[in-house]
């Protein structure tokens, strides 16, 4: 970082790369133009990373498309957008023609996009992409090949398997990095990254992230990084953008954003994220919501939502206030903010932390998972069936007990199983093995197909999905989609009294004015508000146990915080259980800590650690609890650049898992015996129930102690020939 | 929180203290629990909480029969028919449509029925007002036989596109949401229809149901006895998308019953693709049926679009410019419908989609807050 701050004040107009100048991007809509770029003036420097952060909807991926000129009819691009090369004379791109743009794009800057599933054409093997796009730009396609090969084996990937296969082979991560090769194959002075990890998992994530230093220095590179995470770039960047409201709140150093940050807005969103390390006190939801592209505020657009809001903001568009060295913040009240915006606000009084995990851990479990065990997919019968066998165990063999009042975080990658096994919990999804009790009575026991025989199981067990879009009817209104189950489970109460419940409960969860909302359809609601609606619904028919089904992932981060504080008031004052599904570790942490809840680690469909959040977080004992905690990025930003705590990125087939100890293929701690045996749940508290880890290591004495270390050795004869693992770090390694 | 109560008036709250475990739980009263929650007011979604019991501040109105007849206009007329308004297609299908059933159920009565030798042989349209649109070589009236053949054909087009929208719909939906053995069975049943051949069917359906063929809703069924399958297995791979999204889920978990969930948030959801395949499935009648008297398959007694344009042919109408009349009238008028139809059928895909409905209601208040706005954006940027 001394470097860095070295390189800024000896920068020179020679170091820009691109230069933006009041460049707007507007839509024409039936209800007057919407700006979702606003006059936005800025430099990216050579050989920088610069981090772009912003909520969904603050024009962040309008922000990279219009460097490229690629914003998409009907949007109009206006003002200035000059890249200077690095020999020659400055390109302005709005003006270049269209085989102009062709050759700009990719060349000289080059894009790597959210969704790399929908980036690969999947009928073509991924060597065709590479051949394509060099055959289009004119280059040698040997000379290209080779170029791709040291790429993807940068990227940790097996440059010969990855070109012969096709897109539908290779898992998500995968395929991002294939994409990040694919765009750097021209060799393209600046990469722009939209969101280049939105869709992957936390491991995956952060994995890439640390990738993306290496292919930086050694391509030199300059990468402009959007994403709306903000603690994911805090560590990678050399300078962070702050967009609020399609132009920019604050520009600076990552160091001075994150430790001294001068707008009210960036301070706001610091203590709207939740993290690790912060208490849980100073997490503060931002009021209010961002504004319409239509109506941008007069003045500063954060006014609206501001403490320090006076009338020059209303009226009088901040320019940009030197905060300091390459500091820019656009607030006419920076100083004053510093000043009297803590990034930790004032100690709230500790709300008596509910009983802790233990504590409830005691008398009668509400549901009660013995040995459940889901199976996707159909064996082969070996009659008349052709295909290999392909079944996958989501779950397998997974005892949890849930009891009255309680909260459980269940956390891991995608494909782990924790949401088959949530929803086998509360009765939607139907065990292949196993049972699953609620309150000692087995709530399979005379079930038809896929419902429930006993309606009052039924009602006790209730689900709030991830996308509150989806999650309601968007055919009905809010009054329809509350009376369902008022009508369902209150037959005695008439429309008047259904609708005096709907309207009192709108205006407890903070919807008001309630006669406003209840006629309208979802897509009139905000995605917070929707959320709200789906959790009253839920809660409406008095459950015992709800089931949230990463509940608060589909929100902004601003958001995130407001959701699940009123989540565990709601928890508190009805006296339900939650079981909360996250792949997040500090979404998992917040409620957890703030309920007393236990935490859940899953890793392909087994429960490999589960204890109360402190344990869990502060003293992880099984290694991929490890690996998950590292993977949590922090606020810091001179963090000390960890070794990664696995041998290897990707996740071994989930219809083919390893033999013995499932993560022995990526354990930094792997033995021998770890690939035969199968550890079993130990008691590590000193309390009881405090944490339970299946890991041999929390033996005392164990063979395994004795036994000879894999970590060295190659892959696993054991994984199989297809699996993920051979492309992995070690493979790397000879 | 359940023990002050008296602190609050309303029934829902006295009930409370009696019975725990119930939703009456939910009413948060203004007693002590409120003081944990005051650190909470701002919500970050924009709206606030009072910190006052919800319940009494909320409206003491109660709604009265008036007033949900007024909501049943509302939601199933006057909206509607906003929406149609703005909407040319409508317009125009609503008016064709509209003209046929007048000249079905009023014309029959203003023209009167025509006779062989009713008038002169073979007059063109437009030349003798007696006969607007010329007769036959029988000397029948094209108009009156055109305009008494309407009654009939509209009751077989309806009855027809009933039948199969009924049907194919009921198959598709119950099979695609049940699913097992429910699902295999109907699926079964609709691809034996889908194979059964549809014209040698109905010709021999035709023949062994003589007496009843010439009712015509007996007639619409019969033609639409192959049509239904293929819309029921279009309607079931919908519904099976359908059935595992997030909202059908929670009304499972809530114990919704199975009527519910298909007619009420399913079936809206197929609606647009049902009108659509409905007034598809009508064109598909009338267009059968004419084909079938025109080949004489189907046994005829009286007038009709069909038998007119065989007795035209016959006549030998494709080549005597003098008999194009007889031949044009009856195809424009088939053309016609078929149009109003197709129109109607595209504009009544506004109808359900919850979008335009909400911006043809007054609800939610300022037009300006409305945030579907921002998806508008969404959608136009391809994020």
């Amino acid at each position: 970082m001394t470097a860095f701050q070295s390189d800024a004040t000896t920068r020179t107009n020679d170091d820009v790369i691109v230069e933006l100048r009041d460049t707007s991007v507007e839509f024409g809509m039936d209800r007057g133009t919407s700006k979702v770029l606003n006059e936005v003036t800025t430099e990216v420097y050579r050989d920088e990373i610069l981090g772009v952060i912003g909520e969904s909807g603050s024009g962040k991926s309008m922000f990279a498309s219009a460097m490229l000129d690629a914003v998409p009819e009907p949007g109009v691009t206006t003002g200035e957008v000059i890249y200077h090369p690095e020999e020659g004379d400055p390109i302005s791109v709005t003006d270049l023609s269209k085989e102009e743009l062709r050759q700009f794009r990719w060349e000289e800057v080059s894009m790597v996009f959210q969704g790399a599933m929908s980036s690969f054409n999947p009928v073509l093997p991924i060597k065709t992409h590479f051949v394509e796009t060099l055959s289009a730009h004119d280059y040698d396609i040997r000379r290209g090949l080779t170029r791709a090969k040291e790429l993807l084996s940068d990227l940790y990937l097996d440059p010969e398997r990855m070109l012969n296969s096709y897109p539908h082979e290779l898992s998500g991560g995968m395929k991002q990095r294939v994409l990040i090769a694919l765009s750097l194959v021209l060799d393209p002075d600046l990469l722009v990254m939209d969101e280049p990890t939105a869709a992957l998992d936390l491991l995956m994530q952060r994995s890439i992230v640390s990738l993306l230093e290496d292919i930086k220095e050694k391509h030199d590179l300059t990468i402009v990084f959007i994403t709306h995470d903000l603690p994911l770039v805090a560590d990678l960047a050399d300078r962070l953008a702050v967009l609020y409201a399609f132009e920019f709140a604050e520009l600076g150093p990552s160091e001075r954003i994150l430790e001294e940050p001068a707008h009210p807005y960036t301070r706001a969103l610091l203590n709207a994220t939740p993290n690790l390390s912060a208490p849980l006190e100073e997490m503060r939801p931002i009021a209010g919501e961002s504004p319409d592209p239509v109506n941008i505020p007069e003045g500063c657009s954060y006014h609206p939502r501001c403490p320090l809001a006076d009338e020059e903001c209303e009226t009088i568009d901040p320019g940009p206030y030197d905060a300091g060295p390459d500091h820019d913040v656009h607030c006419h009240h920076w100083e004053q903010s510093i000043e009297d915006l803590d990034i930790a606000f004032e100690e709230t009084s500790d709300s008596g932390t509910t009983a802790s995990a233990v504590e409830k851990a005691s008398g009668d479990p509400l549901v009660s998972l013995s040995d459940v065990e889901v199976t996707f997919g159909s064996a082969n019968d070996g009659w008349l069936d052709f295909g290999e066998s392909e079944t996958v165990t989501a779950v397998d063999g997974i005892s949890l007990d849930i009891y009255d009042n309680d909260v459980v975080v269940l956390v891991g990658e995608s494909g782990c199983g924790k949401t088959t096994l949530a929803k086998t919990a509360v009765g939607l999804q139907t065990p292949t093995g196993g049972t699953i009790e609620y309150r000692g009575r087995d709530i399979w026991e005379g079930a038809s197909g896929s419902t429930l025989a006993d309606k009052e199981i039924r009602r006790a067990l209730q689900i709030v999905h991830q996308d509150p879009g989806a999650s309601l009817n968007s055919h009905h209104r809010v009054r329809t989609i509350l009376e369902q189950p008022l009508k369902r489970w209150h037959s005695d109460l008439d429309g008047n009294d259904r609708r005096e419940r709907i309207l009192g409960m709108l205006e407890y969860v903070g919807i008001s004015p309630p006669q406003d909302y209840i006629d309208r359809y979802p897509h009139q609601l905000s995605g917070g508000e929707q959320q709200r609606i789906a959790l009253i619904r839920s809660m409406l028919v008095n459950p015992d146990l709800i089931l949230a089904d990463e509940a608060v992932s589909a929100l902004d981060v601003s958001l995130r915080v407001g959701m699940m504080d009123l989540m565990i008031e709601l928890q508190d004052t009805f006296d339900t259980s939650f079981l909360f599904i996250s792949h997040d570790l500090s979404n998992a942490r917040y409620i957890a800590e703030k309920t007393g809840g236990r935490i859940g680690v899953m890793y392909l469909g087994e429960l490999v650690e589960i204890g109360s959040a402190e344990r869990i977080i502060h003293d992880p004992q099984h290694p991929y609890t490890k690996a998950l905690r590292w993977a949590t990025p922090e606020l810091e930003v001179d963090q000390v650049a960890e070794e990664s705590p696995m041998r290897s990125i990707d996740i071994p087939d989930p219809t083919n898992p390893p033999s013995g100890c499932r993560y022995h293929t990526r354990c930094p701690e792997a033995r021998e015996v770890c690939a035969t045996q199968t550890p079993e749940f130990v008691d590590l508290g000193d309390d009881v129930h405090a944490q339970k880890s299946a890991c041999f290591r929390a033996y005392d004495d164990h063979e395994y102690w004795q036994s000879e270390s894999i970590t060295d050795e190659h892959a696993d004869a054991n994984v199989g020939t297809d699996t993920d693992t051979d492309s992995g770090v070690t493979s790397e390694s000879d | 929180m359940r023990s002050e109560d008296d602190s609050t008036t309303t029934n829902e709250s006295t009930d409370a203290a009696g019975a725990p475990g119930s939703v009456d739980e939910l009413i948060p009263d203004s007693g002590g629990s409120t003081d944990d929650r005051s650190d909470a007011t701002v919500r970050s979604d924009g709206g606030t909480v009072d910190t006052d019991s919800p319940f009494e501040t909320t409206s003491t109105v109660t709604e009265t029969r008036g007033d949900r007849i007024d909501r049943f206009l509302e939601e199933y007329i006057r909206t509607p028919w906003s929406i149609l308004r703005n909407d040319w297609r409508a317009m125009v299908g609503f008016a064709i449509v509209s003209f046929y059933i007048i000249v079905g159920t009023v014309g029959v009565y203003l023209v009167d029925s025509t006779y062989p030798a009713h008038g002169p042989q073979m007059v063109g349209a437009f030349e003798n007002w007696d006969f607007p649109l010329g007769t036959t070589s029988a000397g029948r009236d094209v108009l009156a036989m055109t305009v008494h053949s309407t009654p009939s054909i509209l009751i077989m087009m309806a009855s027809g596109a009933v039948f199969t929208i009924v049907v194919g719909t009921f198959f598709g939906v119950v099979a695609g949401y049940k699913g097992g053995i429910v699902d295999t069975a109907l699926s079964t049943i609709t691809d034996v229809f889908i194979n059964i051949p549809g014209l040698p069917l109905v010709i021999v359906l035709a023949t062994l149901l003589e007496d009843w063929i010439n009712n015509p809703v007996t007639l619409g069924v019969l033609l639409a006895v192959a049509a239904w399958a293929g819309l029921a297995r279009a309607i079931r791979s919908q519904v099976l998308t359908i059935r595992n999204e997030s909202f059908v889920e929670s009304a499972r978990a809530m114990d919704l019953s199975t009527r519910w969930i298909l007619t009420k948030e399913i079936l809206p959801h197929l609606m647009p693709y049902i009108v659509v395949n409905m007034v598809n499935a009508a064109r598909t009648i009338i267009f059968a049926a004419v084909a079938l008297y025109f080949l004489g398959v189907l046994p005829f007694s009286d007038a009709n679009w069909g038998v007119m344009l065989n007795n035209a042919y016959h006549a030998g109408a494709l080549y005597r410019p003098s008999a194009y009349h007889w031949l044009l009238t009856p195809m424009i008028a088939i053309s016609g419908i078929a149009i109003g139809l197709i129109l109607l059928a595209q504009s009544l895909d506004r109808v359900f989609n919850p979008r335009i409905r909400a911006r043809h209601q007054d609800v939610g208040g300022d037009e300006t807050l409305e945030p579907d706005a921002e998806d508008d954006t969404k959608e136009m940027m391809n994020v």
